[in-house]
């Protein structure tokens, strides 16, 4: 018996192809299925780990601090205060390390985002329940920077496989400027001295960036680099 | 029996590290006999091989700074075959035995975790295993040719070496190579895994393979990187068209002249971009075997070993502790392991038994598992005549099989069907 689409040839009462699944039709020969190759004994399920039971429990449990704290200060003091900021922070929490647990894999590209939104909007809370002036001068720019860079990283190590390295170098860079640039933010919202522990960071990152990018153009030390890290 | 323990070879490191709940690395080797096989017979056959196959018959146990392999007390029960083959074995189970001995009607099967041996140790086994069944069950003398050993000797210590540490080259090769395309489909819910095998003649495929000038492997190879491009084609636009890589583990038993019944395998991927332009038949069946020519050297084999021996050989390294050390590797093999070839094709050649034990085998059946990422692999043996090529798949879909053994039946290559369909 012969599959007339795909012209294999297939088992003796094979009902179909199973290439193609292309109903086989043969009248001439008595309908007599053959001996099935493989049993049907089904492996029995492993016990599940659990693990959907413990995430249920941690959300229930971080839903009922975060509700506790609510009540409680309410009760006590008449007003949100200090326990919205408490119970964000678990939310925050649920939304940074529960959350993609839920899923069979992690997305980077689409889980980052979600984080950092969820930062700075923790960020706007708390400044604006504490009354301060900080956000759109400092954390806002802040958070945007550390996404923007870790976005950056994560894509970098995931799409890009020519010269991972040198991007990898201005990636260092731009890690060790973005200190100088916090430093700035800082400066202009809360008035501390210009530069003084960024330089640090930044001569850090700076150098190892510097060694890379160099590297990056030396056959022989990039070579060993990534022997090395097989990145 | 005293409990011995064995490092894991430089090759079985990465498979406890990257296992996963539904997913491991598992490969499976089987005889089919000419009579109905008994499976207290077969269990006896086990127990008596026990102690002639020390790192076969182990357990996988958790360091402090690496997983090792420890000798069981006794053989694994033989079980029923189940309604597919290669059911991962999780962590439970591998801390009992890492390999599952299986029977159904006349087949004989024994299920490998990969970190215990690589195909052709799987496949000495079996044959021993059958052999010892054979002499229990039809009382006859099989000798100790070929890959048959005797079950009465003690292990030799070649036979339970890390081959890996004695073949490295002074220099090390790069890992780096462009991703290739990655097939992809709608998962089976419940890991059920579809098996089609596509029995061929022996004579005819050799003959087309030597038509094109190259050898088996690199025309099948060929013709399956045809049709993972016909699928790259249907599924992707050509501006996103990645590389066609074929990944062919190679037993470097014949490339070192050593013999180890552990793992001693290097995987190569060769292919093409299709991104360049058009490719004949032929000319993909000459890239083919020239890249498989030029990748298997012992020079270039020896420094890819050594670019992974050195890593397991560094001393900060070996001092982290086995949990960082875990994650470290799954970072890499996520980010990197199976980015680089489309599916395996792992071809163990003709098998051969001693003339006495022939008349009551039918045939052997090579397969290997599905990767994490890649939802297809195939496997190939031969055997009197006949090349069994299995292709499993994790996917509903079937086009991928479709496409490889209608293309082989175009080439002139007759081809009979078997599966597991449900």
């Amino acid at each position: 018996m012969y599959c007339v689409y795909c012209g294999v040839r297939l088992q003796d009462g094979a009902g179909e192809c199973p290439l193609c699944h292309t109903k086989v039709a043969a009248p001439a020969l008595p309908e007599q299925p053959a001996e099935p190759s493989w049993p049907d004994r089904v492996p029995r399920k492993e016990k599940q780990s659990g693990k959907r039971l413990v995430l249920s429990l941690i959300t229930v449990i971080l839903i009922a601090a975060a509700l506790s704290c609510l009540i409680f200060c309410l009760k006590s003091t008449g007003r949100v205060g200090w326990s919205g900021i408490a119970a964000l922070g678990m939310a925050l929490f649920w939304v940074w390390v529960i959350l993609p647990q839920w899923f069979p894999r992690w997305r980077p590209m689409i889980f980052l985002p979600i984080d950092f939104l969820c930062l700075g909007g923790y960020l706007l809370y708390i400044c604006k329940a504490t009354g301060g002036n900080w956000f759109l001068s400092f954390a806002f720019p802040v958070t945007a920077l550390a996404a923007v860079l870790t976005l950056a990283g994560v894509a970098m190590m995931r799409y890009i496989v020519q010269g991972r390295l040198r991007l990898m170098s201005l990636l260092l860079i731009a890690i060790g400027l973005s200190f100088m640039l916090v430093e700035f933010f800082q400066h202009i919202t809360f008035g501390t001295p210009m530069f003084v522990w960024s330089l640090y960071c930044m001569s850090v990152f700076c150098l190892i960036g510097l060694f890379l990018f160099i590297a990056s153009f030396i056959p022989g030390w990039r070579a060993a680099l990534r022997r090395t890290f097989f990145y | 029996m005293r409990k011995q323990w064995y490092r894991l070879d430089n090759a079985a490191l990465i498979f406890p590290a990257v296992m996963r709940k539904n997913w491991n690395n598992v490969f499976r080797v089987s005889v089919t006999l000419k009579d109905k096989v008994d499976p207290d017979i077969l269990n006896r056959a086990a127990e008596d091989l026990l102690p002639r196959f020390p790192t076969i018959f182990v357990r996988l146990r958790t360091g402090f700074f690496w997983y090792y392999l420890e000798t069981v007390a006794e053989a694994p029960k033989a079980e029923e075959d189940y309604a597919w083959p290669l059911t991962p074995m999780t962590r439970r189970k591998l801390k009992k035995c890492c390999i599952r001995i299986l029977y159904w009607q006349n087949r004989i099967a024994v299920e490998f975790f990969h970190s215990v041996t690589d195909g052709t140790g799987g496949m000495t086994f079996v044959q021993n295993l059958a052999a010892r069944y054979l002499a229990l069950k039809e009382g006859i003398e099989i000798p100790a040719e070929g890959r048959i050993l005797d079950p009465k000797e003690t292990p030799k210590t070649e036979e339970t070496r890390d081959c890996f540490q004695l073949c490295g080259a002074k220099a090390s090769v790069s890992r780096a190579e462009a991703n290739a395309y990655r097939l992809r489909g709608n998962p089976e819910e419940d890991l059920f895994r579809h098996i089609v095998t596509g029995v061929v003649p022996t004579g005819m495929l050799l003959e087309k393979a030597h038509e094109q000038g190259v050898t088996v492997t690199a025309y099948l190879a060929a013709v399956m990187a045809e049709a993972v491009l016909a699928r790259q084609r249907e599924d992707r636009k050509p501006g996103r068209w990645r590389h066609i890589k074929i990944t062919i583990p190679v037993n470097l038993r014949k490339t070192f002249g050593l013999e180890t019944l552990r793992n001693f395998t290097l995987a190569v991927n060769i292919g093409f971009d299709p991104r360049l332009g058009e490719y004949s038949h032929e000319e993909i069946c000459r890239l083919m075997y020239h890249q498989l020519a030029a990748e298997t050297i012992p020079q270039r084999m020896a420094g890819r070993v050594s670019t992974n021996v050195e890593l397991q050989r560094s001393l900060p390294l070996r001092l982290v502790p086995l949990p960082l050390k875990t994650l470290a590797m799954r970072l890499v093999y996520a980010l990197s392991g199976e980015s680089k070839g489309c599916l395996n094709i792992s071809n163990m050649g003709v098998v051969t038994l001693p003339e006495v034990m022939t008349p009551y085998v039918d045939r052997f059946d090579f397969m290997i598992g599905v990767q994490y990422s890649y939802p297809n692999n195939c496997s190939v043996v031969s055997w009197q005549g006949k090349t069994y090529i299995s292709m499993i798949r994790s996917i509903r879909d079937s086009e991928l099989e479709r496409l490889f053994f209608s293309r082989l039946v175009e080439l002139g290559i007759p081809v009979n069907i078997e599966s597991n369909r449900r």
